[in-house]
């Protein structure tokens, strides 16, 4: 059998002492916590661990002796054998490192006495840095209990988080116990994040009272509950910086936008343009109602189509002209909401823009109607042509027998909706290459926004600062070897660079919808550009 | 990187490779043409590469002929090889039953699982397969498989023994067939020989390929008799069922099927049609089937695994097949051993699967058709038809895979004796055997193709390439322990364990 | 415990095989392929650079030139850092688990360790690889909803890609340790 034990680096230098750790059930593996130093009374260590196993909920017990000292080896032994049979236990370790030698020596002692052979316990030390560990969060056990039993580094990895009210004394407090571990090293000022973070929750409440919207990031933010895993923990965090972030650069817009009469400068310009892009349609109209192209369209349909948009241009135009006065006003008041954030800002330009272009949107939906309604029914008298029908029950093609009558009548409709298409095609053409530009447009300001929303801006922050919170895995290396000496291995925690890949299939379907004439928006736009 | 495979190399393994491809030269030369068929081993075996676009997890009769073709190959101490194309995730390396190994390359399917064919691209994997297992014997099959004959093309190159099956026939009238007439010339001219499944079918392909006759020997297909006995039990025999198992596409006359059923059901209000398959005939079957308000009488079973055929053809009285062309038909073979009655159209190769007794045979017509069936369900009535088991005992010993494998080892022999034609004769043949535009527009694609050898035995030499480990053949690694991961894989086949079982208790 | 012998990866370049054994559970295999060629550099860059002197001839254009040195520059950079591994490691410790680790030509690292209990087995496998079928080495990770099953196949050596010959001495090593804890 091969024995593992993990030993942390912090306490390769300590005093003589106890030993306090776990054994992993199932695994022939040991964790080393701490090491408890002389003096100490056994029934106030016994105490003590009771009480953190009642806090903690780990089995904390004392491993076995650790000794690192210079003299008097011979009287060590003697007593480090009194203390096993203090301690109840099934298996004690005698760890021993003398100061000139890097390797440990350890000797297993069983219940019974006597110290095992050789052959049967090989022995390998693990060393683990214990703050990097604790931190690393490299431990999401909480979910599925199932997998700790399985997975030894898991339960290694559970263990040394579980026993944080541990790492809470060490040997310079004055208690009954004297401790070394990491904390020994110099106290880590992520205790002072701790203390903010449960600062934060009044803090969170009172916001989440002032600001009613974006309910959804918000309740996951500002729910009062402390975040229990690693995911949700960095997923509260990342919101919470870019919503700041966001506010930040929306009042940097405020302070832009009102300064110098910036707005009346807008209104005026913006009116002008719509008038200009009403104007533009007239005329593609005008030319679309003639010979397109040198196309030759069929002149009845042409006309009527041509006028009926002509007539929902007129429409527009008085529109704007009735709303022109009021403009400003408008803006100056819509521009106030920037201070809700840029995200908030950028979101009413877009609906500004797609109130603003109404008129291509019903030019497009008269078009693709028209379209669609063509296509369908060609397919449908294609299908008559070859003695088939669609089976609405069974979701397939038939064969059927028509009559001479039917056939006529729909050969005579095929050739009428064929020689019309065209011209329905060509309206179509144009207003979906219209209607594209402004989606594109509109897409546009959607991704800037999801951006901005979901850029990890607080993970990025951890990236650099402290990479070791953000670790992926462990990785060993064999640090020395002294022939006869346990094996000595070194665990350290590492981070790899993750990459993202997007996927755009659905290019596809969208030219696909654009050919059969369904409608097409820039929500569902938005879902195939990102991601 | 390809897919996981299923065995792998234990420790027992003595010596790999290192011994190998010391003593043996990789038959990758061009020069030698016998010797490399001898060298391989003393022993007389034959290291066999069976291509075809057409394996498992596809069904259907050249399948299963490969198959059951290489296991009984393999039991006779032979090193068998299969090469396929992807069929979907299953993709690289694989084992099935008794060691066979099955290689499925990575090729664009083209059309009706056949592959896409530029004459080059598949050499370099080809080559690659060749090489490391030592192939001695490339063995096409299937007109239909560009595989198969891309396979035969580079072979020749390489310089190994070719080999091929054809298993359908053709006409000759179409633009179509026309073309494909021609290619099949170009391919078939210089193969050392070729094997074909009917006497019917090989007067076609000698027709069709100009072929002298001499080097196309017949073998036909076989069935397990063991899979496929007659269980009357099972049968209703308050009415008659006509039991139809085949794929529903045109070749198989499956609108000769949808005349059939209304004219029969009218006539015979006892009359029960089960149907067995899946294709794109099947639309037919169902219309017809609504318009006659048949369904209580007809019913599509859609498509079958291997092993539940027995189970649908015990059920039925009559089996009827309705192709409209077939080089040999398996499937009546399995009807009459199952103890049916069978009627089937007279095209083909059909009339030499079944002595007279057995089969009905009819002109492919729907009036015909319903002669024939009308006869023998009169007979069948008046209780003047043999007991289904002694029709098994006539059929049991006509066709087994154990024949099949010794005949088709003879041909083997035979083929490993000719010479394979160096490049400057078989520039002749091709120019002198396929016509003057034909033959001088594959000489010079032969000519890039040998080109294209030397480019890539410089690219990656033959030495670099390791010789695979031998799973099948006189050098097997194929131990106890070793096929068990493979129960997965052997579903579709197993039926084929049965048999094998029984050979050796024979034994 | 080293031994040197005469390995090729499938391309017949010459890599070296190294075994270390740290203790009778432990063992450490490194596969070093052949270092960045000089050769391969320069041809590239004079590549690189006649194709931008003949853009400079035709366009007259300067800004060409400083593009192709940053192209050359950030190439050789991209491809020392993300594309040419330098040695590739195995370490297997009895009971605890696997780790590999590729160390790129520029120092930079990429590591994974695997648990002894989520691996079924190491074993020699057969793969279509560019227009080639090669063997290469594989962990197989047990799948946990299915006893027999096997979840995921892990390659090793996957960019030196040593032969079989190197493989089986690897996979013989292995499967002793492994055998050793069940």
């Amino acid at each position: 059998m091969v024995l593992k034990i993990f030993f942390p680096r912090c306490c390769n230098m300590a005093d003589s002492g106890l030993l306090v750790g776990r054994w992993i059930p199932g695994q022939d593996s040991a964790v080393v916590l701490a090491v408890i130093h002389y003096p100490f009374i056994p029934g106030q260590v016994k105490k003590y661990l009771s009480e953190l196993h009642s806090q903690t909920q780990v089995d904390l017990t004392i491993l076995g002796s650790w000794s690192f000292s210079k003299d008097s080896q011979k009287d060590m032994d003697e007593f480090l054998k009194d203390l096993s049979t203090i301690f109840s236990h099934s298996r004690w370790l005698q760890l021993s490192r003398e100061p000139g030698k890097k390797g440990f020596a350890c000797e297993v002692v069983h219940k019974n006495g006597h110290a095992a052979g050789d052959e049967e316990h090989e022995i390998i030390f693990v060393h683990y840095d214990q703050r990097k560990v604790m931190l690393s969060q490299l431990h999401p056990v909480q979910e599925n209990g199932a997998d700790v039993k399985s997975s030894e580094l898991r339960a290694v990895f559970h263990t040394v988080s579980q026993s944080e009210p541990l790492f809470l004394f060490d040997k310079y407090d004055d208690g009954p116990l004297k401790l070394t571990h990491w904390q020994s090293d110099g106290r880590e000022a992520s205790i002072l994040v701790e203390l903010i973070k449960q600062a934060s929750v009044p803090v969170c409440m009172l916001l989440t009272l002032l600001v009613g919207y974006r309910t959804e990031q918000f309740q996951t933010v500002f729910s009062t509950s402390k975040a229990t895993t690693h995911m949700e923990f960095m997923r509260k965090a990342n919101i919470f910086v870019s919503f700041f972030v966001d506010t930040a650069l929306g009042l940097l817009l405020i302070s832009w936008l009102y300064r110098e009469n910036r707005i009346s400068y807008l209104a005026n310009t913006l009116v002008p343009a719509a008038d200009h892009v009403a104007k533009e349609l007239q005329n593609l109209l005008e030319w679309l109602m003639g010979a397109p192209a040198g196309l030759k369209m069929n002149r009845a349909l042409d006309e009527v189509l041509g006028k009926f948009f002509l007539y929902h241009i007129h429409l527009w135009i008085s529109y704007i002209r009735l709303m022109s006065p009021f403009i400003e006003m408008i803006l100056w008041y819509v521009g106030l909401s920037a201070c809700l954030g840029l995200t908030f800002a950028l979101s009413v330009l877009s609906d500004i823009v797609a109130l603003l272009t109404f008129h291509i949107y019903c030019f497009y939906v008269y078009g693709a109607r028209l379209y669609c309604l063509k296509i369908y029914g060609l397919s449908s008298l294609w299908r008559l042509f070859r003695g088939k029908k669609w089976n609405v029950l069974r979701q397939r093609v038939d064969s059927c027998s028509y009559d001479l009558d039917q056939l006529f009548l729909g050969t005579l409709l095929f050739t009428i909706l064929l020689f019309l298409l065209p011209t329905t095609a060509l309206y179509y053409l144009v207003f979906t290459l219209l209607r594209l530009v402004v989606v594109t447009f509109q897409g546009l300001i959607h991704l800037s926004v999801d951006f901005i929303n979901s850029f990890p801006l607080f993970a990025l922050g951890l990236r650099i600062c402290r990479p070791y919170r953000l670790a992926e895995g462990v990785k060993f290396c064999v640090l020395h070897e002294e022939p006869g000496a346990p094996l000595h291995l070194l665990m350290e925690c590492y981070r790899t660079e993750t990459s993202s890949c997007s996927s755009r299939d659905s290019w596809l379907t969208l030219v696909k919808k654009l050919f059969v004439g369904e409608l097409i928006y820039p929500w569902r736009q938005k879902s195939t550009k990102t991601d | 990187m390809g897919q996981k495979r299923r065995g792998n190399i234990r420790s027992p393994v003595s010596t790999p490779s290192d011994t190998h491809s010391s003593s043996e030269i990789p038959p990758d030369k061009n020069s030698s043409s016998t010797s490399s068929c001898h060298g391989y081993l003393q022993s007389g075996k034959h290291s066999i590469c069976m291509v075809s676009d057409f394996f498992y997890p596809n069904m259907g009769g050249v399948e299963s002929h490969i198959y059951q073709l290489s296991q009984c190959l393999i039991e006779r101490g032979h090193k068998v090889v299969i090469v396929t194309h992807a069929y979907g995730e299953r993709r690289g390396v694989r084992y099935l039953t008794n060691g066979l190994k099955v290689y499925y390359l990575p090729l664009q399917v083209m059309y009706n699982q056949s592959t896409a064919t530029t004459c080059f691209h598949s050499l370099p994997l080809l080559r690659c397969v060749f090489v490391r297992e030592r192939i001695t014997v490339v063995h096409a099959h299937s007109s239909f498989s560009s595989m198969a004959h891309d396979a035969l093309f580079h072979a020749k190159t390489m310089g190994l023994n070719t080999m091929f099956t054809d298993h359908s026939l053709f006409g000759f009238a179409d633009l179509s067939s026309v073309l494909t007439n021609k290619l099949l010339t170009v391919s078939l001219c210089d193969t050392n020989h070729i094997v074909c499944v009917s006497y019917t079918s090989k007067e076609n392909t000698v027709l069709r390929a100009a072929l002298d006759p001499y080097i196309v020997s017949v073998i036909p297909n076989a069935v397990d008799p063991t899979d496929f006995t007659p269980d009357p039990g099972r049968r209703d025999d308050n009415k008659i069922t006509i039991v139809v198992v085949s794929r529903l596409v045109y070749r198989k006359g499956i609108d000769l099927l949808g005349g059939i059923i209304p004219e029969l059901c009218a006539k015979y209000p006892d009359l029960c049609f089960l149907i067995g398959g899946e294709g794109p005939k099947r639309l037919v079957l169902e219309e017809v089937r609504e318009k006659y308000q048949l369904h209580e009488r007809v019913r599509l079973l859609g498509a079958l695994d291997h092993k539940d055929v027995r189970d649908v053809l015990v059920q039925g009285h009559i089996f009827l097949n309705t192709s409209l062309t077939e080089a040999f038909c398996m499937a009546i073979v399995e009807g009459a051993s199952c103890g049916l009655q069978v009627v089937s159209t007279r095209v083909g190769g059909i009339p030499e699967v079944l002595p007279d007794e057995l089969v009905t045979l009819c002109e492919p017509t729907v009036s015909s058709l319903c002669d024939g069936l009308e006869k023998v369900i009169t007979r069948q009535r008046e209780g003047k038809v043999p007991p289904p088991a002694a029709i098994h005992r006539q059929v049991q010993h006509l066709y087994t895979w154990r024949n099949v494998a010794e005949r088709t080892e003879k041909v083997y022999d035979q083929a490993c004796r000719q010479p394979v034609l160096p490049l400057p004769a078989r520039l002749r043949r091709l120019r002198s055997h396929c016509g003057a535009v034909a033959g001088s527009i594959f000489s010079f694609v032969a000519v890039i193709n040998f080109l294209f050898l030397l480019f890539l035995q410089w690219l990656y030499p033959s030495h670099l390439i390791d010789v695979a480990m031998d799973a099948t053949g006189p050098g097997s690694h194929w131990g106890h322990g070793f096929g068990k991961e493979e129960s997965k894989y052997t579903d579709a086949v197993r039926h084929d364990v049965a048999d094998r079982r029984r050979f050796k208790c024979k034994k | 415990m080293a031994e040197q012998e005469e390995f090729t990866d499938i391309n017949g370049n010459p890599i070296q095989f190294s075994c270390q054994d740290f203790s009778p559970f432990c063992r450490e295999f490194t596969v070093s392929s052949s270092k960045l060629s000089l050769l391969r550099v320069l041809m590239f860059t004079c590549t690189v650079w006649l194709l931008a002197y003949t853009g400079f001839y035709l366009t007259q254009n300067t800004a060409v030139l400083s593009a192709a040195i940053m192209v050359t520059l950030l190439g050789m950079l991209l491809h020392i850092h993300f594309v040419k591994v330098d040695h590739e490691t195995l370490l297997i410790v009895g009971s605890l688990g696997v780790q590999l680790s590729s160390a790129y030509a520029s120092g930079r690292e990429s590591t994974t360790f695997i648990e002894m209990s989520r691996i079924k087995d190491i074993v020699i496998n057969e793969a279509i690889h560019m227009q080639r079928i090669i063997y290469y080495l594989c962990i197989l990770l047990k799948d946990h909803t299915e006893p027999d099953g096997v979840s995921s196949v892990v390659p090793l050596f996957q960019s030196s890609k040593p032969r079989l010959n190197c493989l089986v001495q690897v996979y013989r090593s292995c499967q002793e340790i492994i055998g050793q804890t069940p």
